[in-house]
C-alpha cells in the first residue's frame, strides 16, 4: 500500500493550487444533517475555503509555491517538493483533526496514510465520503489511504512508521512518546504537535467591567469545544485582581455561560473515568485548602474551581476550569514555559495586551489570541508551519551561473 | 449547635438491629436518609473542609429528599494524607489501608472503637443471612503474618478479621516464604481437612490467593480435600485472574473440585475499606443486595443521576456505620449494573445489582493530555 501511495504521488505532481481547488469543492459539499452532526465541521468548511488555504501556502511556500513553480533566490532556484508518503497519527479527541492533518500534507503534494483513531471511524468515513463524491476519479483520491487499528497493535504501528517519509503526530504525552519511538526511516521528517495545554487570562477591567458577559460567553465556548481535551483548550483562567471585581459575581456569570453551552451543545456520552476524575477534582479542590471555593451542577457538565495563585493546577479536563486570582497577570506568565501553547486573552488596552503577549511569547507560548478564538486552527500551529515541514526545498543552481 | 453522636448511635444501632434484607424499600430509604443527613451534619461540624464541600454541593443535604441527592465523596478522596477523619488521633484504634496496585496510593480510613465494633456487627449481620449465624472452624487462605496486630491493617487483614466472629478457631494454611510468594502448607491443610471433614467450615481468602496458592497446586496433583460442608467466601476482585482467563464460573468449579463441595457453596463478595462493615455477597440468583444499614446508587456517567433497572453506571456505596471517617456516601471507581430495584427471586428486598468491572482507564486521546507541567518555580520565574 505504501509503495503504491508513494508511486502515485511521484507519478503525477499536483500543485498546491490544484489541491486547493479540490479541497474547496469538498468544503462546499460538506452539508446535510449527517455531516452537520459532526463536531468541528463548520470550522472545517471555513478552513477548506480557497482563500484560507491559499494564504497558508503563500505564507509558508511563497507565491510561486502556490503553482508548484521554481522561485528565484539569488543565482539559484528553489522549489518545494513533496516528501513522498506522509503518515498521520492524529489525536482521538478532535473529530476533524485527521482530515486537517491530511490536508496539510496534501497541500505539499504528498500522499497520505492516515491512522484513524478508534471511535472516529464513522465520522471520518462520512466526511471522506464527501471528498470521494466531489473528487471522483481525481488523482488526489488515489493518494489517500485511511487505516484504523487498535493502538496496541504494535506490529501495524511499526509497519506504518517504517513505510513513511514523513510523519505528523498529534496527541497527549503518552501517545506522542509511543509514536516517536517507532522505527521511522532515518530520513523521515517528524512533526509533533502537542502535548500542550492552554491558559486563559483576563485583566481587571475585562472581568469586572461591562464586557464581562461577552468575555464569559467566549471563554465558555473555548472551554466547551473538544471537551477541553485539545492542546488549545483553556484549563486555567487567571484573573488579575482589581479594585472593583467581585469574583463570586463573575463566577456566577461564567457558570451561566457554561450552562448555556450545555444547553446548546449537550454531551452525548462520557467516559466513566472522566466523570470520576471530575468528581475527584471537585472534592480534592475543596478538601485540600479551606480558602477555596467551587461551583458545579449536580451533573458533570462543567466545574469551576475558584482560588488564587500563579501556578497552573494539574488539568482535569472534562470542562473543569480552575479560576485563579493573581495580583498581576505577569506573575503566572513569568512561570510559563514551553508547555503552554495558547494564551487566550481578554485585555482592554492594546499596549497592555502587547506587553502580555511579548512576555508570554518569551516564556514559551506560541499563540496569543483573544478569548473565543483559542481553537481557530491556522498556520503557524504550535509555533510551526503546517505545510512546509512535509516538503523538501530543492535547490537548483543552473550551470550557466557556475 | 454541635450535633451529638449519641442520638446518631441509637439510629445506627436501630438500623443494624433491623431485619437485614427485608425492609420495605421506601421505608428503608426514608430511615436511611434521615440518619445520613444527621451524619453529614455531624461530619460538617467536625471537619471544616468537608463542610465547605457540602456547602458547594448543588443540593442542600438538609433539604434533600433522596439519598441520591446527598453529597458523596469520590473514593479517591480517601487517598488524602493525612486521612480524612472525624475523630481525634487518640480515638483511632486502627487504620485500614486498601490494597493499592503497584505505584498507586492506597486509601486509608481511620477507625475508632465504635466504628470498629459496628463494622463487625455489619459483616456478621450480612454473612449470617447467607451462611447462618453458627460459629465454626475458620480456614484462612493467607499467611499468619497478615493477621499480626499492627495499628494499620491491610484490606486482606480487615476482611479476615471481619469474619472472625464466625470462628471457633482460626487456622492459616499458607506459609510466608522469605522474598517470595506464599506457599501452601499442604501437610497441615490435609490434617485439618481430615479433622474437619464432616463439619461446617468457613473458608476465606482473597480471590487470587485462593486460586493461585490453594486451587492450582492441589489441582495439579489431583488432591481433593473432601470437605463437602465448607462455605468458601472470597473477595478482592478479578483483575489478577482475568489475565489468566479465570472466569467466576471457572473459579467456582475449581474451588468446588478441590474442596469436594457444591459450587453453590462458593460465595464471591464485593467490598472495600472505604465502605467498611458492608459487604455484598452474590445471592443464589447472582445478584448483590444491600443491608438495612446501607444503600447503593448506580449513577449514569453522563448525568450522575441514578440509572434505570437494566442499565450500568458508576457504583456509589452508602453506609451509616462509620462515624470516625466520612465514609457515608462514597462514589467508587467501579461499574455496576442495576438488575432490578426490588423483587429479586431470592427474597431479599431492595436493589439487586451486579459488579461489572473497574472503570477502564480513559484512553489518552487528546493533545491536551500532559503528564507533567514544566512551570518554573516562583524563585526562577522572578528572575525572568
Amino acid at each position: 500500500m505504501a509503495r503504491r501511495l508513494r508511486a502515485q504521488a511521484r507519478a503525477r505532481e499536483l500543485s498546491p493550487a490544484q489541491v486547493i481547488e479540490i479541497l474547496g469543492r469538498w468544503g462546499e459539499a460538506l452539508r446535510g444533517a449527517e455531516v452537520d452532526a459532526i463536531a468541528g465541521v463548520p470550522f472545517l468548511k471555513l478552513w477548506l475555503r480557497r482563500a484560507t488555504l491559499e494564504s497558508i501556502v503563500i505564507r509558508e511556500l511563497g507565491a510561486a509555491g502556490l503553482q508548484g513553480a521554481w522561485r528565484e533566490e539569488g543565482r539559484a532556484q528553489l522549489r518545494a517538493v513533496a516528501l513522498g508518503l506522509v503518515g498521520h497519527w492524529p489525536a482521538g479527541n478532535i473529530e476533524i483533526q485527521p482530515l486537517l492533518s491530511m490536508c496539510c500534507a496534501l497541500l505539499g503534494g504528498n500522499a497520505c496514510l492516515v491512522r484513524v483513531p478508534s471511535g472516529l471511524e464513522r465520522e471520518i468515513g462520512v466526511l471522506i465520503g464527501r471528498l470521494a463524491e466531489v473528487a471522483d476519479g481525481d488523482v488526489l483520491l488515489e493518494r489517500i489511504s485511511m487505516a484504523s487499528f487498535a493502538h496496541e497493535r504494535s506490529d501495524l504501528q511499526r509497519a506504518m512508521a517504517e513505510s513513511v517519509d514523513g510523519a505528523m503526530i498529534w496527541g497527549g504525552a503518552e501517545a506522542v512518546r509511543e509514536i516517536r519511538a517507532l522505527p521511522f526511516p532515518d530520513w523521515a521528517r517528524i512533526a509533533v504537535f502537542g502535548p500542550r495545554l492552554s491558559v486563559a487570562a483576563m485583566d481587571a477591567d475585562s472581568w469586572s467591567g461591562g464586557e464581562r458577559e461577552n468575555w464569559c460567553r467566549r471563554l465558555a465556548r473555548d472551554v466547551w469545544q473538544f471537551d477541553q481535551q485539545a492542546c488549545s483548550s483553556p484549563q486555567t483562567l487567571f484573573l488579575e485582581r482589581g479594585a472593583t471585581g467581585d469574583i463570586a459575581e463573575f463566577a456566577a456569570r461564567l457558570a451561566q455561560a457554561l450552562s448555556r453551552e450545555q444547553e446548546l451543545h449537550p454531551r452525548r456520552s462520557m467516559e466513566p473515568a472522566q466523570t470520576s476524575a471530575i468528581c475527584l477534582a471537585r472534592a480534592s479542590w475543596l478538601l485540600a485548602d479551606g480558602t477555596r471555593q467551587a461551583l458545579f451542577p449536580a451533573m458533570p457538565d462543567w466545574t469551576l474551581l475558584l482560588g488564587s495563585g500563579a501556578a497552573i493546577p494539574t488539568p482535569t479536563q472534562g470542562r473543569t476550569l480552575s479560576v485563579l486570582l493573581v495580583e498581576d497577570l505577569l506573575e503566572p506568565i513569568a512561570r510559563f514555559d514551553g508547555m503552554v501553547q495558547t494564551l487566550g486573552l481578554a485585555s482592554g488596552a492594546a499596549d497592555r495586551a502587547r506587553a502580555l503577549a511579548e512576555a508570554a511569547g518569551r516564556n514559551g507560548v506560541d499563540r496569543i489570541v483573544p478569548l473565543g478564538r483559542m481553537h481557530v486552527f491556522g498556520s503557524p500551529w504550535d509555533g510551526m508551519d503546517l505545510v512546509r515541514p512535509m516538503v523538501r526545498l530543492v535547490r537548483h543552481v543552473p550551470a550557466s551561473v557556475e | 449547635m454541635t450535633p451529638r453522636v449519641e442520638p446518631l448511635e441509637e439510629q445506627i444501632e436501630a438500623l443494624l438491629a433491623a431485619p437485614t434484607f427485608s425492609l420495605e424499600p421506601a421505608a428503608h430509604t426514608a430511615r436511611l436518609l434521615a440518619v445520613l443527613q444527621g451524619e453529614l451534619a455531624y461530619a460538617a461540624e467536625r471537619n471544616d473542609r468537608l463542610r465547605r464541600y457540602f456547602e458547594a454541593w448543588p443540593v442542600d443535604y438538609r433539604e434533600a429528599t433522596t439519598v441520591a441527592d446527598l453529597p458523596y465523596l469520590p473514593v479517591g478522596a480517601f487517598k488524602a494524607s493525612p486521612p480524612l477523619t472525624l475523630v481525634t488521633p487518640e480515638q483511632i484504634v486502627h487504620t485500614l489501608a486498601s490494597s493499592a496496585t503497584t505505584g498507586q496510593t492506597p486509601s486509608r480510613v481511620a477507625l475508632d472503637a465504635p466504628t470498629s465494633r459496628r463494622m463487625v456487627k455489619g459483616v456478621v449481620a450480612i454473612v449470617s443471612n447467607f451462611i447462618g449465624p453458627r460459629r465454626r472452624p475458620y480456614l484462612v487462605v493467607d499467611v499468619p503474618e497478615t493477621l499480626s496486630g499492627l495499628p494499620q491493617l491491610g484490606a486482606r487483614a480487615a476482611a479476615i478479621q471481619g469474619l472472625r466472629a464466625f470462628a471457633t478457631e482460626i487456622v492459616c494454611c499458607l506459609e510466608a516464604v522469605r522474598g517470595g510468594e506464599p506457599s501452601l502448607d499442604e501437610t497441615r491443610l490435609l490434617d485439618l481437612a481430615a479433622r474437619w471433614r464432616d463439619q461446617e467450615v468457613l473458608v476465606y481468602g482473597f480471590t487470587y490467593m485462593i486460586w493461585q496458592h490453594l486451587v492450582m497446586p492441589l489441582r495439579e496433583r489431583g488432591v481433593s480435600l473432601a470437605m463437602p460442608n465448607v462455605r468458601v467466601l472470597h473477595s478482592g476482585g478479578w483483575k489478577r485472574l482475568q489475565a489468566r482467563a479465570v472466569t467466576p464460573a471457572k473459579f467456582a468449579a475449581g474451588v468446588s473440585a478441590v474442596f469436594g463441595c457444591d459450587p453453590g457453596r462458593v460465595l464471591d463478595f464485593y467490598g472495600m475499606v472505604e465502605n467498611v462493615g458492608v459487604i455484598y455477597p452474590d445471592c443464589e440468583h447472582g445478584n448483590k443486595h444491600v443491608p438495612a444499614f446501607a444503600a447503593v446508587v448506580v449513577r449514569d456517567p453522563l448525568t450522575l443521576q441514578p440509572v434505570a433497572a437494566g442499565q450500568q453506571g458508576l457504583v456509589q456505596v452508602c453506609s451509616v456505620l462509620p462515624t470516625s471517617f466520612p465514609g457515608f456516601l462514597v462514589l467508587t471507581d467501579d461499574i455496576g449494573e442495576v438488575v432490578r430495584y426490588d423483587g429479586c427471586g431470592c427474597g431479599r428486598r431492595g436493589i439487586a445489582f451486579r459488579f461489572v468491572k473497574r472503570i477502564p482507564q480513559a484512553e489518552i486521546r487528546g493533545c491536551g493530555n500532559i503528564e507533567t507541567t514544566r512551570q518554573r518555580p516562583a524563585s526562577v520565574a522572578a528572575d525572568v
